[in-house]
């Protein structure tokens, strides 16, 4: 056969978009659990009667690839993401580390311990399926298009989802009300840092000012927040004098430049330093020593494992592991915290603005791989503290034999807090999403940190790796500033995908070209930080950089800026030279020769009047994001242009549109970037939408929103899934009008829909609000058929008590053979066999009681059995099997569906084909017929530009290419980017070449009268979706059914057949017609009707009981039933049945009554005659 | 005027006939009998497709009701549908469709045990009434193609099988589109265009083009020698009107009369090679003749009801 084989898709840009979750889990595996395990603080234990002490540390550490467990030792089979999901079980690999035990000084003994079953990232490099190309990772059982990313737990795909973070290491100044409240004395003024380790932990310090002028450095310690005088800790950092302090702290004021651009001293510096030593002084500290001796005095109690040691030895320990640690030198942390002074002062005297922490501009992200880090940090050492404690209660327990020195007992005391725990910490928190810690980790939250990764379609898939959080503590804020759209995020979070309502704002997407920085450069490298850091500073120092080591340059702006290098004050920088730096370090930057990285922050804040705090910001840490821009003032000449630009420097930067215009742009400065494409600030599935620049804006956020729950072709590895539910289109296409990233992704691996031909007029009234008209005919060739995939899992250990967990065996009754129709000889039901509601599906056998057990099906709706996975683990009995079901889903009335410009609709009428309105010349019948009233107000144009579109892409066989801003981006010659001046024209012209109407309007004949319509119609093929919203999930209705047991009114819920709740405000609105009768009927009649007795003497409607009539032995005359006999009711605090009356009343009124004599109140009834009253 | 019957006798005049295509004019008669034809046509024609499938072992990728739908609209040669019974009143079976009078058997036996895909097309379904078997698209020219080997049910890969017994029965389009003999049944009312002779020769010839292209369809074109605007094709026109909005444009409103004929109808049928284009129609005619009859007859009697056959049930069910 010479078919003709479609070019493989290419899912490299595709890959691109899951980079930042496998990227940052390949560094844990390469070398993040490395730099953990060296920064996990030793424990030492002290045994007194043997004057011996055993040092603890980790080391080495080791993941291995997922792995079966095996009997024997020699065979080990790898172990498939795809039988963890059919098997609901974690996709782990072995977690091995060295534990170093040394006594004393003796020699180091390394004991491997088995730290549990560490999940595994798919596609990460410990994964089976990272770099097995498409074609063999079918055979692996997965898609073609498997990406990875995600963990498997317990079946279930989960991924980490992103949360926006403080940009590390960088000084940030703000204004908070929380602050003054703080202390007295406070103000609501600080500068914050929040510096991060090389292993991902982070410690949060915050510089308080004071109302005296002073300022205070908080930081936290075990969950509580200390704070110190900043003087006692400049002077503890290094061997300093007061006149240096004050020197450093007044540099960047100098009455020449007062008022001058770019000035952020005032000459209250000098007093303020001032107030600063005085404080110093006034505790009576000098010298170094005794402000080391006061903090490691207040501090000891805290740090654990110093208790024995000396008061400077404490303070070292408190400078280090909590004072800028992301410094090592002190002498760096000095020049730090001078320069957050001076920020601080300069916020206090309004020479700087605060810097906005909800901007992206201060903002960086939290990778899945650091977050473990973090966690498996915490995790480690308190088990070594764990590990310490229990072998210090051994020691001291004296009942106790325990030989110390015996590293077989000492090991022995350890494993009663097992190693393995860890890993299975880390899947605890991975599969709830919740942190368990007591230090908190420097985290805003602790929950909400996992997702399930939905594959409901590919489009809700791939948004769940791109979506971004503000973090769970801002969705209860009451204030919408954090959830506002700000142009710093321009390029890098999309505009329009978001959700509308409750997490609007807050839960962003990236757009399709944002980056997140890595550990790794472009070849795959590991990057070297410090290498980097310093060729970084040689070149800064060769173009006229001043370095600050061994001490700071004493100048300030507008004089001099400040180099800060990853949080570190390097130098400073004349600023007349500033500016010619900045450009050859972004010439650097593109260039591949130098050793600069290409994602290198160059953020360089220019001097203003009173503008943001003047200096130049240099990053070279991981976890920013980045996004590729044209420089285009390097010679084009040099291929090399495209440079990776950061949110912190855009700001600063200029960057115009690629539509060669220079966007009113003043001359003075000219654009030195140009952005690659307009679209690039768009997220992928919001680069989906047809035109989308001709739509108005919210209708783009909502097809966002549904191209996300539209049901499509979910998954290509169908048959090997086992997902609790999932929706399926049977039979999609490829949409005729697509954008350029249609392609681009691959979406034809996962179509959305269904290219209908769309008549848009008024027809029948079916279609009035939002309802549409499907034709029966194309229904009934299989438009928008689809079924829904339900897999239920049965394992037999679970059920029951652990005594009879063996017993248990699928086997069906060989007595009842009413269900052998249904169920097969092994106990499982017969694939393709299709079960009804309430009918047995799977049978279970208990061996020793010898009981039969059945599953039903629970529902509304008959299911076909699709596929049944048993577990062959147990090799006598089978324990555990999947059973996929099937569902039909094929459109019926009310069935919501929508096209890709936010308009959705239901599904109102399968209108007959004849009665379809026709067209003359093609006899073209629409598939579907939607309201002319849709447009005018939602104005979605490019809905109608994709019906002319798709109409001439049809006619000439093609596809149409619908990128939005087309218009906007110069082509290579120097034209603009469409041939003719309008698109419509265009489009327009592609028609009439075929004999159809400019506009895209037919003339059409009523199919019910065959008479033409009044006038021309417009029509023509748009991609239509599946919303998954069905009818067939949602419909309610009940006549008589269960009641509650309490109240006897009709019990809520569907699953359990119940009504729909007749509340207040519909009681309001029957009281305001006056439907009275109605109103009964709801209320009572349909409801908890009931016929009490009530003794009319006491007024009771509970004492009144039946007395059972002696059974007459009645005849039976002639057949017919016996008469009834005659209810006695008597009262039971009367004794007597006199006085009985009954009446209608509710239920719950009986049972107001029963709850009010449980508290001792008598309710009574006065009964009168109607007549009476 | 006395006397004048509002009777009319319709004339038909065929101008184009292929097994799958007629074109034929309708005259003498209203938009109502005309699209009376063409709703007949398109829904009530019966043929007979499958309607129920039986599957006995089915391995394939797609899932068993995904090919019961596409064997239910695979066309099956129909000319017996017309002789046939509805199997819902069908006295032979009691009406469980499993006799010949009502129904045809198939049946499909297809495993793959090649490396290559194997193609299950409507070609394997076989059928032991040479009646009734899958419509033959091949070209009857001779040329052979691969592609044309029957309507594609599904592909089957090594070791994957698909064995059924499927169940043909009679029905029509209102039903299931599945039944529906026709692909395309359409008609036109005849256009009847005057052209001013006088007003057009107040055009230059450049103006008399530009007018003549602004019909997206070629209805009339310019005598190379007179210049003269000629009609070529008047049922090219889709009565969109753009020549008239271009006259009126121009400044010369009435330059051409453009109108309906009511009572001419141009129809262009296109089977889905189920009964031939032309048996299409003349079953579509029957069946309207039996559906005037019935609502003659009903006026009398309910009880010769027995007397229409099918049509009682299609009155009733209807």
């Amino acid at each position: 056969m010479a078919l003709k084989r479609k070019p493989r898709p290419d899912f490299e840009s595709l890959r691109e978009l899951f980079k930042p979750h496998i990227e940052s889990f390949d560094y844990l595996v390469e070398a993040g659990l490395e730099t953990m395990f060296q920064n996990v603080k030793a424990v030492e234990v002290y045994d007194p009667f043997t004057m011996k002490k055993l040092r603890i540390w980790l080391g080495k550490p080791e993941l291995y690839p997922p792995q079966k467990e095996r009997l024997s030792k020699t065979m080990r089979d790898a172990l498939f993401p795809h039988e963890c999901r059919q098997a609901k079980i974690s996709y782990t690999g072995k977690f091995v580390a060295d534990v170093c035990f040394q006594y004393d000084d003796g020699v180091i003994i390394r004991e491997k311990f088995n730290f549990g079953q560490f999940p595994i990232m798919l596609q990460s490099k410990l994964c089976h399926l990272r770099g097995v190309d498409p074609q063999k990772i079918v055979s692996y059982k997965e898609e073609a298009a498997e990406m990875g990313g995600y963990f498997i737990l317990n079946g279930l795909e989960r991924v980490v989802r992103l949360l926006i973070l403080p940009k590390r290491n960088h000084p940030m100044s703000m204004v908070r009300n929380s602050f003054s409240d703080r202390r007295e004395g406070y103000t609501d003024k600080a500068v914050v840092i929040r510096c991060v380790r090389q292993d991902q932990s982070s410690v949060t310090v915050k510089l308080y000012y004071l109302r005296n002028g002073s300022a205070r450095l908080g930081f936290w310690v075990k969950g509580r927040e200390y704070l110190l005088p900043v003087g006692v800790v400049l002077k503890a950092l290094i061997d300093t004098t007061d006149h240096e302090i004050y020197v450093n702290l007044t540099c960047c004021y100098n009455e020449k430049y007062e008022k001058e651009k770019g000035a952020v001293g005032t000459q209250l510096l000098g007093e303020r330093a001032v107030i600063i030593l005085d404080e110093v002084r006034d505790l009576s500290l000098f010298t170094r020593l005794q402000c080391l001796q006061h903090i490691g005095e207040s501090f000891q109690a805290l740090m654990d494992g110093l208790e024995e040691d000396s008061y400077p030895v404490v303070a070292d320990a408190v400078l280090k592991n909590y004072i800028f640690v992301h410094l090592d030198n002190n002498h760096d942390k000095f020049n730090l915290l001078i320069l957050m002074l001076q920020k601080l002062f300069s916020l206090i005297d309004q020479t700087s603005v605060p810097d906005n922490s909800d901007s992206l501009q201060n903002q960086e992200v939290l990778l899945p791989g650091h977050l473990i880090t973090l966690y498996l940090k915490e995790k480690l050492e308190d088990w070594l503290q764990k590990a310490k404690k229990l072998l210090q209660d051994d020691i001291t327990n004296k009942s106790k034999i325990f030989d110390f020195c015996s590293l077989a007992q000492v090991k022995k005391v350890m494993d009663k807090n097992p190693a393995r725990q860890i890993s299975s910490a880390v899947e605890n928190m991975l599969k709830t999403g919740r942190l368990v810690t007591q230090t908190g980790l420097d985290l805003q939250q602790r929950a909400g940190y996992t997702v399930q990764a939905e594959r409901l379609n590919f489009l809700r898939f791939v948004s769940h790796f791109r979506a971004v959080h503000r973090g769970a503590s801002f969705a209860g804020l009451r204030t919408t500033t954090v959830r506002k759209l700000l142009p710093e995020s321009w390029g890098f979070l999309c505009p329009v995908h978001t959700p509308d309502g409750e997490p609007c704002g807050l839960l962003n997407h990236m757009t399709c070209t944002c980056r997140i920085t890595s550990y790794f450069d472009s070849q795959g490298n590991i990057k070297d930080f410090f290498k980097i850091r310093l060729s970084i500073l040689n070149i800064l120092i060769g173009v006229g950089m001043t370095p600050s080591l061994p001490k700071l340059v004493l100048a300030g702006p507008p004089e001099v800026l400040h180099v800060l290098l990853d949080g570190c004050v390097v130098g400073s920088i004349p600023s007349s030279e500033v500016e010619k730096i900045v450009v050859y370090l972004r010439r650097l930057k593109v260039s591949s020769a130098s050793v600069i990285p290409d994602d290198l922050e160059v953020g360089y804040v220019p001097m203003s009047m009173g503008g943001a705090y003047p200096g130049l910001y240099l990053f070279t840490s991981p976890s920013r994001f980045v996004r590729p821009v044209k420089n285009i003032s390097i010679p084009s000449d040099e291929s090399q242009n495209i440079e990776f630009i950061g949110p912190f420097e855009q700001v600063f930067m200029e960057i115009r549109c690629p539509d060669g215009i220079d966007g009113g742009r003043r001359s003075v400065f000219p654009a030195t970037h140009e952005e690659i494409h307009p679209t690039g600030m768009l997220s992928v599935v919001a680069n989906l939408t047809p035109w989308s620049d001709h739509n108005q804006s919210p209708r783009n956020m909502y097809q966002c929103q549904m191209a996300k729950q539209t049901m499509a072709f979910s998954s290509q590895a169908i048959c090997f899934r086992a997902d609790q539910k999932l929706y399926h289109l049977q039979t999609p296409q490829s949409p005729i009008v697509r954008t350029s990233s249609y392609t681009k992704y691959a979406m034809d691996e996962y179509p959305t829909g269904t290219n209908a031909i769309v008549a848009v007029l008024a027809y029948t009234g079916y279609d009035m609000e939002d309802a549409m008209i499907l034709n029966k005919s194309s229904v009934d060739r299989g438009m928008f058929h689809g079924q829904i995939y339900q897999t239920e899992t049965i394992d037999l250990t679970d059920q029951g008590s652990r005594s009879d967990r063996i017993q248990k065996v699928f086997r069906r009754s060989n007595i009842d053979k009413s269900s052998h129709s249904l169920i097969d000889s092994d106990g499982l039901p017969y694939v393709g066999q299709m079960i009804r509601p309430d009918e047995p599906y799977c049978s279970m056998y208990n061996e020793v009681t010898g009981a039969i057990n059945t599953f039903k099906r629970k529902g509304s709706d008959p299911a076909y059995v699709d596929y049944v996975a048993v577990d062959v683990k147990n090799k006598k009995h089978l324990h555990k099997v999947n059973i996929r079901f099937r569902h039909p889903r094929n459109p019926v009335i009310g069935d919501k569906f929508s096209s890709r410009h936010g308009q959705k609709g239901v599904c109102s009428q399968l209108w007959p084909d004849i009665d379809m309105p026709f067209s003359g010349v093609t006899g073209m019948r629409p598939d579907l017929i939607i309201n002319p009233h849709a447009f005018p107000s939602r104005m979605t144009i490019a809905m109608l530009l994709e019906s002319v579109a798709a109409k001439g892409g049809s006619l000439h066989g093609e596809f149409v290419d619908a990128t939005p801003f087309g218009s906007s981006v110069k082509k290579e010659n120097g034209e603009p980017g469409l041939k003719s001046d309008s698109l419509v024209d265009e489009l327009g012209v592609m028609l009439r070449k075929k004999g159809f109407n400019y506009h895209g309007v037919e003339v059409l004949y009523s199919g019910v009268y065959g008479t033409e319509l009044t006038c021309e119609i417009f029509i023509g093929p748009v991609y239509y979706q599946r919303l998954r919203h069905m009818v067939s999930d949602k419909f309610q209705v009940r006549s008589t059914g269960t009641v509650d047991q309490v109240t006897r009114q009709p019990i809520k819920g569907r699953k359990r057949g119940g009504g729909i709740r007749f509340g207040e405000m519909e009681r309001d609105s029957m009281l305001a017609h006056g439907a009275a009768y109605l109103l009964h009927d709801r209320l009572h009649t349909s409801s908890d009707h009931h016929i009490a007795d009530v003794c009319s003497i006491c007024g009771s409607i509970l004492t009144t009981t039946f007395i059972q009539q002696q059974k007459r032995i009645v005849r039976e005359i002639g057949g017919l039933p016996p008469g009834r006999a005659p209810k006695k009711v008597t009262c039971h605090s009367c004794k007597t049945s006199k006085g009985m009356e009954t009446v209608a009343m509710p239920y719950v009124f009986r049972y107001l009554a029963a709850e009010l004599a449980a508290m001792n109140i008598k309710m009574t009834l006065k009964l009168s005659d109607g007549a009476g009253a | 005027m006395e006397g004048m019957s509002y009777a009319r006798t319709p004339r038909v005049k065929i101008r184009e006939l292929k097994d799958d295509y007629a074109k034929f004019e309708l005259r003498d008669t209203d938009a109502s009998i005309a699209n009376a034809l063409r709703r007949v046509m398109i829904a009530e024609v019966p043929t007979i497709a499958i309607d129920l499938v039986e599957i006995e072992v089915n391995s394939s990728v797609l899932n068993d009701e995904f090919i019961a739908h596409r064997l239910g609209l695979i066309p099956l040669t129909s000319e017996r549908a017309m002789a046939m019974r509805f199997s819902r009143d069908c006295d032979a079976c009691d009406g469980d469709g499993q006799c010949e009078f009502c129904s045809v058997e198939f049946h499909l036996r297809a495993k793959c045990i090649s490396d290559q895909t194997l193609d299950v097309t409507s070609k394997d379904l076989y059928s032991p009434d040479h009646t009734v078997v899958p419509v033959d698209f091949s070209d009857p020219s001779g040329e052979e193609s691969s592609e044309q080997r029957g309507i594609i049910i599904v592909k089957l890969r090594r070791g994957q099988e698909l064995r059924l017994r499927a169940i043909a029965r009679k029905g029509i389009g209102k039903d299931h589109a599945k039944w529906s003999p026709a692909a395309t049944v359409t008609f036109m009312y005849e256009p009847d265009i005057h052209i001013n002779e006088d007003l057009m020769e107040t055009l230059t010839l450049e103006e008399k083009r530009t007018w003549v292209e602004s019909s997206p369809t070629r209805v009339f074109d310019i005598d190379a020698n007179t210049h003269q605007v000629l009609v070529v094709d008047p049922e090219a026109y889709t009565y969109d009107d753009e020549v008239i909005k271009k006259a009126e444009a121009m400044g010369k409103p009435g330059l051409v009369e453009i109108s309906a004929k009511q009572d001419s109808f141009i129809f262009t049928v296109e089977s889905t090679g189920a009964i031939k284009a032309s048996q299409l129609v003349l079953n579509a005619i029957e069946i309207l003749k039996q559906k005037l009859d019935a609502v003659r007859l009903s006026e009398d009697t309910v009880e010769a009801d027995d007397q229409f056959g099918e049509l009682g049930a299609h009155m009733r069910g209807g």
